[in-house]
């Protein structure tokens, strides 16, 4: 007994050493930072980040400092950002975060403020406008920059080619439908399309889209509908919500959207975006809307069985929802890090690296004249609907209240797309709930 | 005399002393830091506090969540404790007498209980999955229209109690066991000669000897269950309806939304609901600990 | 009756052990088949054409992935379960040495207002932790303890406390004062007392709190979320951060991590099982 009381007492007096030993934070300690100058960036875990590292590699072989792009899981990635920006100095250098956080940033003083740097390294005008408006600057408008764009991305649609191209498939739907099966180029046709491979039996499904509760899922999902049908979160100019969010359009969007959660995979009410992509993966989909960042991925294994295109639209209007992230430097860091962040990002930007980045898998540019040019758009299936989708995206709220908007817009049109309350009231309430944040916030 | 009594009170408090000291320093700082933020605004990414006064009380009175949340909890814990404790105890008396390979199958019946709620939880989403899930697929095969577990309001909560009474059933089925085998045989033979009937040897013998174990059980259980937070997380994620708990309520006022005083106010509240059940408890371990001593 | 006793057991067995044997053969598959509509049971050697047959082929590339660094992540899964043992480990240790000592001086020692202070050991129990993680983050922080093994360690011993000291004090209680009172006669101090004559009675106690601890600190996910989310990250972290993961989720890891992070906690209870069954009745019944 007692010698096992000994060796016990031993065991832990040594991993007690061996822990305090340890160097605590990582984080902050620029322990033997002398010896090599490098930057560490943090996205989240996804294919373009490992394509970054790659670039980052070509970063430190041309200036000597060293790229390391930690990826964190998406789902914790909010919290753990801002986490860090609680403390006094943060693990990374460069936070490549979602677009809607950027209003929170700049007014925080998390983000460092670019506005005089950036035109000094880049032509602001090769950068698309739309990137630069929701990546980039905050407030709307206002010409301040508080990122520089890295991943421009926008929801698009990916289908199932050889389904469509199959001559018995298209005989039936000529049949059922009067028209041809082509790719759904406005939601009407986009919701026949669903019904019509809506084969449960078969275990075959007609769509799926992202309509997760957790993060964002939903809102993005419910985006590319919203301002197609007419509804919007709010009024342009000021930040009033009621009267705007709770309108006709709006509950039009929702509605149609809920019919779509019929059309689809069991428990297509509730995708986040990877379970999205498994739906279209596992072989048992039509069609999916989901970001074009995935669809690398589904090209290199499908091949030639899937096509890529725009979101549809609705009686002549369409607005995909916008993804991307841009490098922000933190502001939470020595002076002499923020010159290191400064200069990989004024590398990025260089035309000859863009191109470059858009050889990495999932890697989309800001670059308008690459997105424009003929090489690009012929070079993948699916550059080419970007490159327009581009042109038609839009984003969420990007004040600094935005997570918050965010959690009470997942709440409510949760319930009105579970049918637990009507949607006309859902929104309204909803509407309710926005300006009182927006109301303790100061912005209204 | 004198002097035995000394050192045994110096011995006592070096004994008891850094216990004590530990969990008063990681209990009250943290009950000052609350009590004094629910009364500002405070945010998780700093900032100054600002004074709102009661304002932060006033919404955990007010709004639905904190109430909707309670209510949940609640249920939760009567409901998994109840099904744990019943099952547990019919396992346990079928497993009493001894039998070939009984090592086995009780080493088997415990992992459950050994599993991390939070990678269990996650590995259940494939499980419960309404299109490749193992579940839904046997339950077509069969002719049934499987619901969706994890994706139905209606089944959501009930899938996650399902997933803690596998878990959990085991460590009831565990003290039941102890506690039944504690009852001496000389009762067990008594109760033969008087050609007790089978019903009566358990209402009278079996149950009330158990009782104290199952008590303390229940209670062990139901603190644990209140703390719901990793299996929520994983299967629905903080914000949903049919399944905010306190603990992922918490989760998601403070990480989610960053609203450190508005949590800080759901915190204390919650104090005040833990202060009245520890009281329960301590009365309860007292009866029953006493009750052994004074025999 | 013995036939409602044995079909009870193997109905629950069966239930019970089937998402356990579902766990191990998603381990042995490709990530393809673990989400596949039609539902793949049957392991095979060689490669399966047919998508709708329950044959698939068998492979151990999960577990070997288990030692992979990802993309962009700091350690492997070995990594991660290495912090959990030490963490593990230590804790417990501390926890079960400290809740003994303390239990010992409330059982045997008149301490001044015994009552009040073993009423507050226990109230931290209810406590749920997410009440306390942001001042305990703020206490980290300024202490440099955030991402360090350390700062879980001492975090989990202290909430592991009051479970030690209720657990051990109700062993100790059992084990009558006039061993000790034959040993200090016999002129032993009050410490040896303690060591040799109190401490081997109280094993089976020991035992099955130092389970109960090390359950409670291998699988907690809370605190090692929030506060350990770029250094010593644990397993229950590191899987629940997998979630929502936008490639999809990997399976077949999840299933074999989640079996090689349950093995040891499996091998260490079926160690002191005798001690467990013996001790669970939490020293409410007498021997």
């Amino acid at each position: 007994m007692k010698s096992i009381l000994w060796s016990v007492c031993a065991l832990f007096a040594l991993g007690l050493a061996a822990c305090s030993g340890e160097n605590p934070n990582q984080s902050g300690a620029p322990a033997a930072s002398a010896s090599k100058p490098s930057i560490k960036i943090w996205w989240f875990q996804w294919d373009p980040a490992t394509g970054l590292q790659e670039l980052g590699r070509e970063f430190e072989s041309e200036t000597g400092i060293a790229v390391e792009v930690q990826q964190i899981p998406l789902a914790s990635y909010q919290e753990k950002v801002f986490l860090e920006f609680g403390g006094s100095r943060t693990s990374f250098d460069i936070v490549i975060g979602d677009s809607q956080w950027i209003g929170r940033g700049a007014s925080s003083g998390l983000y460092v403020e670019l506005t005089d740097w950036l035109p000094t390294v880049v032509d602001l005008a090769t950068i698309h406008p739309r990137a630069a408006k929701y990546l980039c600057e905050y407030p709307e408008g206002s010409g301040r920059w508080y990122a520089a764009p890295c991943e421009t991305d926008a929801v698009g649609l990916a289908y199932r080619k050889d389904w469509f191209e199959d001559p018995a498939e298209r005989s039936a739907f000529q049949a059922r439908f009067g028209r041809e099966l082509t790719v759904p180029a406005t939601y009407e046709e986009f919701r026949q399309v669903a019904e019509f491979f809506q084969r449960p039996d078969a275990k075959r499904y007609g769509c799926a889209m992202p309509s997760d509760r957790n993060y964002d899922g939903l809102t993005m999902g419910v985006q590319n509908l919203l301002w197609a049908f007419g509804g919007k979160w709010k009024d342009e100019a000021s930040n009033k919500v009621v009267g705007h969010l709770d309108t006709q359009g709006t509950v039009d969007a929702i509605e149609f959207f809920k019919t779509l959660m019929k059309l689809g995979p069991n428990g297509c009410e509730r995708l986040d975006y990877g379970q999205v992509l498994e739906s279209f993966t596992n072989g048992s989909t039509a069609m999916i809307l989901n970001y074009f960042a995935f669809f690398p991925g589904i090209q290199a294994q499908f091949g030639d069985k899937v096509g890529f295109a725009v979101v549809p639209s609705h009686e002549g209007r369409r607005v995909a929802s916008l993804g991307g992230q841009g490098l922000s430097v933190s502001a939470k860091i020595p002076p002499e890090q923020q010159e290191h962040a400064k200069r990989f990002i004024a590398w990025f930007l260089q035309r000859r690296v863009q191109e470059r980045w858009i050889t990495k898998p999932a890697g989309f540019t800001a670059n308008s004249a690459i997105l424009a040019s003929p090489e690009f758009r012929a070079k993948t299936p699916y550059n080419a609907p970007f490159a327009d989708s581009v042109d038609a995206m839009r984003d969420f709220w990007n004040v600094p209240a935005f997570n918050k908007l965010l959690a009470v817009t997942q709440r409510y049109v949760g319930m009105a797309v579970d049918g637990e309350m009507p949607t006309a009231e859902a929104l309204k309430k909803l509407a309710l709930e926005k300006e009182r944040i927006l109301k303790e916030e100061g912005l209204l | 005399m004198n002097s035995r009594a000394h050192t045994g009170r110096g011995l006592a408090w070096a004994l008891v002393g850094p216990t004590l000291a530990l969990l008063i320093a990681f209990n009250i700082f943290p009950l000052v830091y609350n009590v004094v933020s629910s009364f500002t605004n405070a945010e998780l990414i700093g900032g100054a506090w600002r004074s709102v006064g009661g304002a932060n009380y006033a919404r955990v009175f007010e709004d639905e969540l904190f109430a909707g949340a309670l209510r949940r909890t609640a249920l939760f814990v009567v409901c998994a404790v109840a099904v744990e404790l019943t099952l547990g105890f019919a396992l346990a008396l079928t497993l009493q007498r001894d039998f070939k390979g009984k090592q086995v199958v009780l080493t088997t019946l415990l992992v459950p209980m050994m599993l991390s709620p939070a990678v269990m939880g996650l590995y259940w989403n494939l499980v419960l999955n309404g299109n490749y899930g193992v579940v839904n697929q046997g339950l077509s095969a069969l002719g049934f229209d499987p619901p969706q577990w994890l994706t139905d309001r209606d089944y959501k909560f009930w899938s996650i109690l399902l997933i803690d009474v596998w878990m959990w059933t085991p460590f009831m089925m565990l003290i039941a066991l102890a506690g039944l085998n504690s009852i001496p045989a000389s009762i067990y033979e008594a109760a033969q000669i008087d050609r007790a009937s089978r019903w009566k040897v358990f209402t009278r013998i079996t149950l009330p000897m158990s009782a104290p174990v199952l008590g303390l059980a229940v209670l062990f259980r139901a603190t644990d269950a209140l703390k719901q937070f990793d299996l929520v997380m994983a299967v629905t994620g903080p914000n949903d309806a049919a399944t905010q708990t306190l603990s992922t309520l918490l989760y998601q006022v403070v990480f989610r939304d960053g609203s450190v005083g508005l949590g800080a106010a759901f915190s204390c509240v919650i104090l005040v609901l833990v202060i009245a059940l520890a009281t329960v408890f301590t009365r309860y371990i007292d009866r029953v600990q006493s009750r052994d001593v004074s025999a | 009756m013995k036939f409602v006793r044995w079909f009870v057991l193997l109905v629950y067995l069966a239930l019970a052990a089937a998402p356990l044997a579902w766990m191990a053969l998603s381990s042995l598959k490709r990530r393809d088949d673990t989400i596949a509509p039609h539902a793949k049971f049957l392991p095979t050697a060689s490669p399966v054409d047919d998508p709708a047959s329950p044959w698939f082929e068998a492979t151990l590339a999960a577990y070997r992935d288990l030692g992979a660094v990802h993309a962009g992540a700091q350690e492997s899964f070995l990594g991660h379960l290495a912090s959990s043992v030490v963490i593990g480990l230590l804790s417990t240790v501390a926890s079960v040495a400290l809740g003994t000592c303390c239990a010992y001086g409330f059982s045997r020692f008149r301490v001044p207002g015994a009552k009040d202070w073993l009423f507050f050991v226990l109230s931290t129990r209810f406590l749920p932790p997410l009440a306390v993680v942001v001042p305990v983050l703020i206490m980290y922080r300024a202490l440099d303890l955030q991402g360090t093994h350390l700062g879980l360690i001492v975090l989990y011993t202290v909430f592991n406390l009051s479970l030690a000291v209720w657990l051990m004090k109700g062993f100790l209680d059992e084990i009558p004062r006039a061993f000790e009172e034959a040993a200090l006669v016999d002129g032993y101090s009050r410490g040896q007392a303690f060591l040799r004559v109190v401490l081997p009675e109280a094993r089976t106690g020991m035992a099955v709190t130092a389970v109960f601890c090390l359950i409670s600190a291998w699988n907690e996910y809370g605190f090692a979320m929030t506060l350990n989310s770029s250094g010593a990250v644990t397993v229950p972290a590191y899987f629940a951060g997998l979630q929502g993961n936008i490639e999809g989720m990997p399976w077949p890891q999840i299933a074999a991590g989640a079996l090689v992070f349950v093995a040891p906690i499996t091998l260490f209870t079926v160690l002191v099982r005798k001690s467990l069954l013996r001790g669970m009745t939490f020293g409410t019944i007498k021997q």
